[in-house]
């Protein structure tokens, strides 16, 4: 017995790498790794509220398939007429009640730290979506300059350049109907509604090409118009905004750029 | 009656004191409205409930001790069959159906509602109908009674 | 063992034979609870088997990446029926056919206060669900924004269908419907309780109705508003929903202030359905029935406060209001799990197919609901929102609580309803077909969502690497809509040829009134009421041995 128990703790303690990965594979449930931070305080709230239903739902269907199994009718004698038990009837409200508080507060920490909006935004971008495509603006935020623009069209998605390890910030509207900014390698989403502008902010950790969709309908074509986010290095990036600016002061953009909302005391962004 | 004017009530208090708290931490005039004016229904409901409860005393069914011998006699009149149902709801489809197609099938509808309508609210008032001694008449002549125990969906 | 109390003998029909047409004539003029029930019931399955047909369709083109069966536009009308027909013609209605027949039992009624404005409601509801359904007979096809019709999208640029219309219509005719029932139903469990049936002896269906009426009431209304506003704008040229000022945003609040307080009253008639079967199949009464009285009256106070939920990715909305109080109410429906686990507790259980669909039901919902408690977090919410993941969950909760309720109070009440048991053999292989079915569908749903599959769409790419779980989920289907067929057999077989229902009790251990009187009611529904003096007057009734008895917590007023 003792043996067991040292065995089981070598392993424990020496194989904690794998037993991390292994948790987070079986508890991650579909979910793609992050490249974000806010990604990240996403998918650590997702996986501990995992464990959690994990634990209440065995429990609770272990009561159902022991009650269904164990109480089965052995004989034509009538049980015992039980109408309520006031301890245990108190104990489970308020244990789920405690167990939703607790989720709430992990889930008011992680909200508070995705929503930030920083004073000064390392990169701006605008993104308008319209059907059945998007536009995305590298926004410098001088109004007497022409901003670089990609717009995508049938065919062709748009793809999005954008850095590591920087602040970058996101302005959307859309020209039409509701559509979705959703890329999910970042765990993340936000509704591009029209006459509003919406933003958050991001900051990406790692390099790769990522799908984006649009994830609110928005008629026809609403499964064809995903779009394509291109995550390099600060350095490469800074040379692609460069070598975009004179053409784009050449030829008109598309479309304006966007400004970021005045947002009135109060209300969440 | 006092237990279902206290249910209206309840969700009354919590619902004018949601929509408070609500208006306050987000300013969002829309859900406020939407909340508050469920809670001004609920309210009214509940407050007349509780008011007349409080003006009678308990009924059979509000009471743990009643006898079922209680509630004997006249329960009331329950209509036993009417064409007026399916008409109206028909003139009240014709009516909204004509929203969509223009002025001149919602005036056409408006004028059967007005048939409709009227012959629903007075058909226990005309002819044969006229008052629950005639109808009763009529049904012992077919040699039924009021509590014949038919199947329902028998004869 | 079952006591048959107060029959006679038949009275002998003098009245000469009806003529031609008068079947016909005795369903379109009735005033019956029983009857217009019953059409309730039957109208609902009908539109239930055309929205499954479409879900069908929608899994068939699914299974594989590329269009293979419809077009973009036809998927789109294809999964806003589906949702409309579920949501609005299906679920209310089944549960207002259950409530409209057997409420009036429970209470001792002999009818519902209004007897006519019942018939009316359900003709309206009739009519309207046709209307809406006719969208699929015009040209342009039925309406294709989604059963919430979201602005901009519902307006008459991006939507000018006259289908779109017609589900415009159809909803507003059957909503009236819908909140006039309701008016019946508070007001006949306000006014005809009979003697001794005090509010807190009523049982939990009937409560369950109550409450759920109430929430028709108030938020009914609302999305009869939002429908007008809607009507207005397309038509009449009215600026309500202009995106400018907006528009787009106030139209899901509008929706929404509704919709959630919709998923409610869906679910509380089929919890309070589960709460009947589950203690008769134990032979025990109910298990913390004033626990399960308050949940269900906090259910119904906090669904009116957490609407906003279904918008926390459009960034307008207060997160922590809506996440809060969406968290709170995981903990009123946690509290009736574990009173429907309690009613099993130390019984004697057996498992004819209303427990089979009852036990179905709580693994089933346990499942949805804790999806639910996830997603009241917006953190979480920001990925899966309008994903698979989502679509998964509310067919947990929708499926779990309205398919395996109406089948477990079908299975229950047809005695009640009929006269005849529907077959137990064939409702054995009914359920399992359903709940393999059903879980093959929608269990991997989770994962391709939380990968990333947004929902409302037709098709994907094969590079996705969606493909497999989809055909999954569309094999599963094909299992669960064949589940349906062994159901339809029973029902017509078993209505005509089925074993006959002996005595008022067939299942032997019925706790409401309902089981006080015969199979079926006689017209106006009691020839005599037994003595109410607890919450199962037809158990004290058919075991006055046990009635009274101080047992273990047992009713100690019981003389």
């Amino acid at each position: 017995m003792r043996l067991a128990v040292v065995a089981v703790a070598t392993v424990l303690l020496t194989g904690g790498c794998d037993l991390r990965s292994t948790y987070e594979n079986s508890l991650s449930l579909g979910f793609p790794d992050p490249v974000t931070d806010e990604g990240q305080s996403i998918y650590d709230l997702w996986l501990g509220t995992v464990a959690a239903g994990a634990v209440v739902g065995l429990v609770v269907w272990g009561l159902i398939f022991y009650a269904a199994i164990r109480y089965r009718k052995r004989s034509d004698e009538l049980p015992r007429q039980v109408r309520y038990n006031l301890p245990v009837e108190v104990l489970y409200t308020v244990i789920p009640f405690v167990i939703v508080a607790v989720l709430f507060y992990y889930t008011a920490v992680s909200e508070n730290r995705v929503n930030q909006i920083s004073k000064n935004p390392d990169v701006t971008i605008g993104v308008i979506g319209f059907q059945w495509n998007w536009t995305f603006n590298y926004e410098d935020g001088d109004p007497n300059t022409v901003d670089p623009s990609v717009t995508g069209v049938p065919g062709q998605p748009a793809q999005l350049i954008l850095p590591t390890d920087r602040k970058i910030r996101f302005l959307e509207t859309s020209n039409d109907v509701i559509h979705s900014f959703f890329v999910p390698k970042f765990l993340f989403k936000r509704d591009v509604v029209p006459g509003r502008v919406n933003q958050f902010e991001l900051t990406i950790r790692q390099q790769g090409t990522f799908i984006g969709r649009c994830a609110e309908l928005c008629g026809e074509k609403h499964d064809r118009m995903n779009f394509e986010v291109k995550v390099v290095s600060p350095e490469e990036y800074d040379a692609f905004i460069a070598s975009q600016r004179p053409a784009a002061s050449a030829a008109a953009s598309v479309t304006p750029a966007i400004s970021a909302p005045v947002q009135p005391a109060g209300s969440s962004s | 009656m006092k237990v279902e004017g206290l249910l209206f009530a309840l969700y009354a208090m919590f619902l004018v004191m949601a929509s408070a708290v609500y208006w306050l931490l987000s300013f969002d005039p829309t859900g406020t409205t939407c909340i508050l004016l469920s809670g001004g229904l609920a309210f009214i409901v509940g407050y007349y409930l509780m008011f007349t409860a409080r003006r009678m005393e308990a009924r059979p069914e509000d009471r743990a001790d009643a006898e079922i011998s209680e509630g004997a006699g006249e329960m009331g009149f329950f209509s036993p069959h009417s064409w007026w149902p399916i008409y109206t709801a028909g003139a009240f489809s014709v009516t909204i159906i004509g929203l969509v197609f223009g002025p001149w099938l919602v005036l056409i509808g408006l004028a059967f509602l007005a048939v409709t309508v009227s012959g629903f609210l007075f058909e226990y008032y005309v002819g044969i109908n006229r008052s629950q001694g005639q109808t009763l008449q009529a049904l012992e002549a077919m040699g039924e009674s009021p509590t014949s125990p038919h199947k329902f969906l028998g004869d | 063992m079952t006591l048959i109390s107060g029959a006679t003998a038949p009275v002998q029909n003098t009245r000469p034979s009806p003529g031609p047409g008068s079947k016909i004539t005795k369903v379109l003029t009735t005033t019956d609870h029983k009857t217009i029930g019953l059409l309730y019931l039957c109208t609902s399955f009908g539109f239930f088997l055309a929205a499954g047909a479409m879900a069908v369709l929608m899994r068939a083109e699914l299974a594989r990446p590329g269009l293979q069966i419809v077009s973009n536009e036809q998927y789109n009308q294809l999964f806003t029926m589906h949702g409309t027909i579920m949501m609005f013609l299906f679920a209310p209605p089944a549960a207002y056919g259950l409530a409209n027949f057997i409420m009036p039992l429970q209470i001792g009624a002999p009818d519902m206060s209004f007897p006519r404005l019942n018939a009316f409601s359900y003709w309206l509801y009739l009519f309207g669900g046709l209307t809406a359904a006719a969208g699929f007979l015009t040209p342009d096809g039925a309406a294709s924004f989604g059963w919430f019709a979201y602005a901009p999208l519902n307006d008459v640029i991006h939507s000018p269908g006259l289908g779109s219309d017609l589900w415009i219509v159809g909803l507003l005719i059957a909503g009236l419907g819908t909140i006039l029932g309701a008016v019946n139903f508070i007001t006949t469990i306000i006014t005809l309780r009979a003697p001794g049936m005090t509010m807190f002896r009523m049982p939990i269906f009937t409560w369950n109705i109550l409450v759920t009426s109430i929430l028709v009431i108030m938020a009914f209304p609302v999305l009869t508003g939002a429908l007008f506003a809607l009507l207005a704008d397309r038509h009449l040229g009215a600026h309500i929903y202009d995106a400018a000022t907006g528009g787009a945003i106030l139209w899901q609040h509008l929706f929404w202030f509704f919709g959630h307080p919709e998923v409610y009253i869906v679910a509380l008639p089929f919890f309070g359905v589960i709460t009947e079967v589950i203690p008769v199949f134990s032979r025990k009464p109910v298990f913390g029935y004033k626990g399960l009285v308050f949940a269900t009256i906090g259910i119904g106070a906090l669904a009116m406060t957490v609407w906003a939920h279904h918008m926390f990715a459009t960034g307008a909305v207060l997160l922590p209001f809506f996440s809060f109080l969406s968290f709170l109410i995981a903990v009123p429906t946690g509290v009736k799990f574990f009173n429907w686990i309690g009613s099993m507790w130390r019984g004697q259980l057996t498992f004819e197919t209303p427990m089979l669909f009852s036990i179905g039901f709580l693994v089933t919902f346990l499942l949805g609901g804790i999806t639910g408690v996830m997603l009241a977090s917006p953190p979480i919410d920001f990925h899966v929102s309008d994903t698979y993941f989502v679509v998964a969950h509310f067919h947990y909760v929708l499926f779990g609580t309205v398919v395996f309720g109406f089948f477990a109070g079908i299975y229950y009440w047809f005695p009640k309803l009929t006269g005849r048991m529907l077959n137990d053999r064939i409702g054995k292989v009914h359920f399992w077909t359903l709940f393999v079915g059903f879980h093959l569908t929608f269990l991997v749903q989770h994962w391709v969502g939380a990968e990333g599959m947004p929902r409302r769409y037709g098709d994907y790419l094969a590079s996705d690497g969606f493909t497999t779980l989809n055909m999954i989920s569309s094999i599963g289907a094909f299992v669960l809509s064949a589940s349906t067929l062994p159901f339809i057999y029973n029902a017509i077989v078993s209505y005509r040829r089925g074993e006959k229902a002996v005595g008022d009790d067939p299942w032997g251990f019925g706790n409401s009134l309902e089981w006080a009187t015969s199979c079926p009611p006689p017209r106006h529904n009691f020839v005599t009421l037994p003595r109410i003096r607890s919450e199962r007057p037809a158990f004290d009734l058919h075991y006055p041995q046990a009635a009274g008895q101080v047992d273990f917590h047992a009713s100690p007023e019981l003389r």
